[in-house]
C-alpha cells in the first residue's frame, strides 16, 4: 500500500508538470469547440494513467482508488479537457466485468439505459461528456434480470451536440434498438447505483482540484493587484473572503479523497453522497467568492478564472447534484433511525 | 501553480480496532442519558457535572494516554479520541474535567516541572480537580497580547494584580493556568514577556465573580487579583515564554470534536421526531443528509490533524480551518431543526427537542467565540495563505 501510495503521489506530481505544460489556453478553448488536444492525450496513455484502475492481472496498473486523488485533483486544478477519468472509471469496470478494453478515450453515461429482451439498447436524451472524442462508451442498462455493464460503440448511436456551461463537448444520445459491442452482468463492487456512485467521486474530487486553483489564484491577485494604494490581500473584508474560500476548499479537498477511499472499501454509495454534497456546497460558495475578488476582470472571457468556475458549476450537476444525494441520504438516515445515526457515521 | 495544497490533510485511517472500547462507552453512557433533560442535552459536553467525571475518572478515561507514573493508562490517541467521541456524540457533561484534559494536563506533561507533574496530573486522573484557562480581560479580548495583569518578582515568587474576564467555569474550578504579564508594557511589547502560571483560585487575593449570560445561566467569570503572591514553582514553563507555549496548545484547542459536536445530540432527537410524523419531506431529507454529511467530513479534518499531533506535528493552520468549519456546523444545526420540523422551540421539559433547540439556539453564538473569534482565525488563515 505504501509504495502505491508513492506511485499515486509521483504521478500526480507527472501529471501536474504535463497540464502545466500542456493544457495552454489554445488547448482549452480547441477543446471546447470539440477538439480532444491529441498529443496531451497520448502523452497521458504513454504514462499510463488511463490504465491505472484497471487490476494488474489485466494488464492495468492496479492503483487504489485512494491513489488517483491526486490525479483527479490534477485534472480540476489544470481544467486538463481530457475524459481522462471517465477513461479510468471506465476501463476498470470493463477490466472487472470481463470485457475487453477497446483502445482510445471512453466515455461514461451516467444515466440508466435500457436492455431489451433481444439484447438492444434503448434511452433518450442520455447526456454524454465527450461524446464525439471517444470512440466507446460504458453505460450501465437495466436488463430483463437486473443490471448490465455495456461497452457501446459511439458510432453506432445517434446524437446531437449538448451546450453545457463548463462547455466540455458533450451530446444527447437517442439509442433505439442499438446493439452492443459487450454486455456483462454487473460486477459486484458497482451496487445498485451502477457507476453513478464513482462518477459522483470523480467529478467531487476534480472540484477539490478547482477550488485549491480558486484559492491559489485568488491569493496570487490578492497580492498583486493594488487599490488605495496597497494590495487587495491587505484589506481585511479580502482576507477574510479568501479565508472562507480557503476553509472550503480543504472541506472539499478531504470530501472527494473521503469518497475515494470509500470506493475501495466497497461501499461506494456513503462517500459518494458525503463527497458531492460538501464540495457541491463549497464550490458554490467558493465560486462566488472567487468572482467577488476579481470583480469584473474575472468575469471576462479572456481572464482564465472561468474556466474554473464553469466547471464547478457543470460539475455540480454531473454524478447527480449535492441536493440529490442529500434528499437520498437523508431520507435513509430517517429510516435507519436515530439509534444508528452515530454508529454508521463513523462505520461508514 | 501545482496541485499541492497550502493545506495539509493526510487521511489518517484507524488501524486499531476500537470497537470493543467504543461498546463499552456506550454502556457506560446509556446508565446516564436516560436522566439528561433537553437543556442537559443543549450544553452537552460543556455540561459540568463532576460526579459524571468521578465516574469517567474510575473508568481511566481521564488523561487515559498520559504515563502510568502520573496516574494515566498510556492508551493510544485514538482509544482517547474514541472515548471523547462517543460521549461528546451522545451529549454527556464533560466540561468538569474536559479543560484539564484537553489543554491543562498535556500542557504540564510538555513543559511543566516534574513536581507540579506529579501533584497535579494524578489528581486530573482522578476527577478531582477542575481547571480553567485565564487568558482574556477587560482590555485583551480578541488583541490577546494586550493582557496587562501583571506579576512582579518578591521573594519566594510573584505578586500579582489584575483581572480576567470571560473565563468558562471558574467559579467550579480549583485552578487556573493563566496568561500573565511579567515584563515589558502591553501597548509596546505585547507578545514579548507573557508567562504562563498554575494559579489557585482559593489564594487570598483572587476574587471570582460569576457573570449571568443571555441564557440566565452563569457559565463565565470575572475574576480579579488582589496582591495575590504566587509562589515560585507555580510558573509554567519559562519566564517570558507564555505566549509562544499558549499558542502551542491552540492546534489540540481548536481541532478535538468539542469543536463540532456542540450542537450534534440535536440530530438524533430531530431524526426521531422526523420518523414519528412518518419521514421526512424532501427539504427535512435534504436538510438530515446535508447535516451528515458535513459532520462525517469534519470528522476525517479532525482526525487528520490527531494524526499530525500524533506524529509530533503543529497543524496551527488547519486547525484553525476546522474550528471554523466546526463551528459554523454546530451554529447552523438548531436552525436546521427548525427548517425541518417547523418547530416552534420552547423551553418545556416535557419537549426534549423543542427545549434542546431553544437552549442552543440561545447558546451557540459564544462556539464562534470560544478559543479565538472567528474574525481572529479568518486572520490568522489568511497569513497562513501568505496574504498580509
Amino acid at each position: 500500500m505504501s509504495d502505491n501510495m508513492n506511485v499515486g503521489a509521483m504521478l500526480t506530481e507527472q501529471l501536474d508538470r504535463l497540464f502545466e505544460k500542456s493544457v495552454t489556453r489554445t488547448v482549452l478553448v480547441d477543446a471546447e469547440a470539440g477538439k480532444l488536444p491529441e498529443a496531451l492525450w497520448a502523452e497521458l496513455e504513454n504514462i499510463g494513467v488511463t490504465y491505472a484502475l484497471v487490476p494488474e492481472e489485466s494488464g492495468g496498473v492496479g492503483l487504489s482508488w485512494a491513489d488517483t486523488v491526486g490525479v483527479w485533483q490534477a485534472i480540476g486544478f489544470h481544467a486538463a479537457p481530457v475524459p481522462l477519468g471517465e477513461t479510468m472509471i471506465g476501463r476498470w469496470a470493463l477490466a472487472l466485468a470481463g470485457i475487453d478494453i477497446p483502445e482510445g478515450p471512453l466515455a461514461i453515461a451516467e444515466d440508466l439505459l435500457q436492455l431489451d429482451a433481444a439484447g438492444a439498447l434503448h434511452g433518450d436524451g442520455i447526456k454524454l461528456p465527450w461524446a464525439d472524442q471517444a470512440g466507446h462508451f460504458v453505460a450501465v442498462a437495466q436488463g430483463q434480470d437486473g443490471l448490465r455493464l455495456c461497452l457501446v460503440r459511439r458510432a453506432d448511436v445517434v446524437s446531437a451536440p449538448a451546450a453545457t456551461i463548463s462547455r466540455i463537448p458533450c451530446g444527447r444520445l437517442s439509442l433505439a434498438k442499438v446493439a452492443p459491442v459487450a454486455v456483462a452482468p454487473l460486477p459486484a463492487a458497482l451496487g445498485p447505483l451502477g457507476l453513478l456512485a464513482h462518477l459522483a467521486v470523480l467529478r467531487a474530487t476534480q472540484m477539490g482540484g478547482c477550488l485549491d486553483r480558486l484559492l491559489a489564484l485568488c491569493v496570487d491577485y490578492g497580492n498583486t493587484r493594488v487599490q488605495f494604494g496597497k494590495p487587495l490581500g491587505k484589506f481585511q473584508a479580502i482576507q477574510h473572503m479568501i479565508a472562507t474560500l480557503a476553509e472550503q476548499a480543504a472541506a472539499a479537498r478531504v470530501a472527494g479523497a473521503f469518497g475515494c477511499r470509500s470506493l475501495d472499501k466497497g461501499d461506494p454509495e456513503f462517500g459518494a453522497a458525503v463527497a458531492k454534497i460538501q464540495v457541491g456546497q463549497s464550490a458554490t460558495a467558493a465560486a462566488a467568492i472567487a468572482h467577488q475578488v476579481f470583480g469584473a476582470m474575472g468575469v471576462t472571457d479572456e481572464h482564465s478564472l472561468h474556466f474554473f468556475t464553469r466547471r464547478l458549476w457543470q460539475w455540480r450537476d454531473e454524478g447527480e447534484s449535492e441536493h440529490w444525494w442529500a434528499e437520498r441520504l437523508g431520507r435513509y438516515v430517517v429510516s435507519a433511525g436515530s439509534a444508528a445515526l452515530w454508529p454508521n457515521l463513523i462505520n461508514w | 501553480m501545482t496541485t499541492t495544497s497550502t493545506f495539509n490533510f493526510e487521511p489518517y485511517e484507524i488501524s486499531e480496532d476500537l470497537s470493543a472500547l467504543r461498546k463499552e462507552v456506550r454502556a457506560f453512557v446509556a446508565e446516564f442519558a436516560p436522566c439528561w433533560t433537553g437543556h442537559d442535552l443543549g450544553l452537552g459536553w460543556f455540561g459540568f457535572d463532576l460526579e459524571f467525571s468521578r465516574q469517567l475518572a474510575r473508568r481511566g478515561w481521564i488523561g487515559m494516554t498520559w504515563p502510568k507514573q502520573y496516574g494515566g493508562l498510556e492508551r493510544s490517541t485514538m482509544e482517547r479520541y474514541t472515548v471523547i467521541e462517543e460521549l461528546m456524540a451522545a451529549g454527556a457533561p464533560l466540561m468538569a474535567h474536559w479543560i484539564a484534559e484537553r489543554q491543562s494536563g498535556p500542557l504540564l506533561l510538555r513543559i511543566g516541572t516534574e513536581a507540579q507533574r506529579q501533584r497535579f496530573l494524578p489528581l486530573i486522573t482522578r476527577g478531582e480537580i477542575s481547571f480553567c484557562i485565564g487568558l482574556s480581560e477587560p482590555d485583551a479580548g480578541s488583541d490577546l497580547a494586550a493582557i496587562r495583569s501583571r506579576a512582579t518578582r518578591v521573594e519566594g515568587g510573584w505578586r500579582l494584580n489584575g483581572r480576567k474576564i470571560w473565563t468558562t467555569n471558574a467559579h467550579k474550578c480549583q485552578f487556573m493556568i493563566a496568561l500573565i504579564r511579567t515584563a515589558g508594557s502591553p501597548e509596546t511589547e505585547k507578545h514579548k514577556g507573557l508567562s504562563q502560571f498554575l494559579i489557585d483560585l482559593s489564594w487570598p487575593g483572587v476574587e471570582v465573580r460569576p457573570i449571568k449570560d443571555l441564557t440566565g445561566e452563569e457559565h463565565f467569570n470575572e475574576i480579579v487579583f488582589e496582591d495575590v503572591f504566587i509562589p515560585e514553582d507555580m510558573l509554567v514553563g519559562q519566564e517570558g515564554d507564555g505566549w509562544a507555549q499558549a499558542n502551542a496548545e491552540l492546534a489540540f484547542e481548536r481541532s478535538g470534536p468539542d469543536r463540532f459536536f456542540s450542537s450534534f445530540p440535536l440530530l438524533p432527537a430531530a431524526v426521531d421526531a422526523l420518523a414519528a410524523k412518518g419521514g421526512p419531506d424532501r427539504l427535512a431529507a435534504r436538510r438530515i443528509g446535508e447535516a451528515v454529511a458535513q459532520l462525517t467530513v469534519l470528522r476525517q479534518m479532525s482526525l487528520s490533524i490527531q494524526g499530525m499531533l500524533e506524529a509530533g506535528k503543529m497543524p496551527g493552520q488547519e486547525a484553525a480551518l476546522v474550528k471554523q468549519l466546526g463551528t459554523s456546523y454546530e451554529q447552523r444545526t438548531p436552525e436546521l431543526v427548525r427548517e425541518a420540523l417547523d418547530l416552534k422551540p420552547g423551553l418545556h421539559q416535557d419537549d426534549r427537542l423543542g427545549e434542546m433547540t431553544a437552549f442552543l439556539t440561545q447558546f451557540s453564538p459564544t462556539f464562534s467565540l470560544r478559543g479565538g473569534a472567528r474574525e481572529i482565525l479568518r486572520g490568522i488563515i489568511a497569513k497562513g495563505l501568505g496574504l498580509r
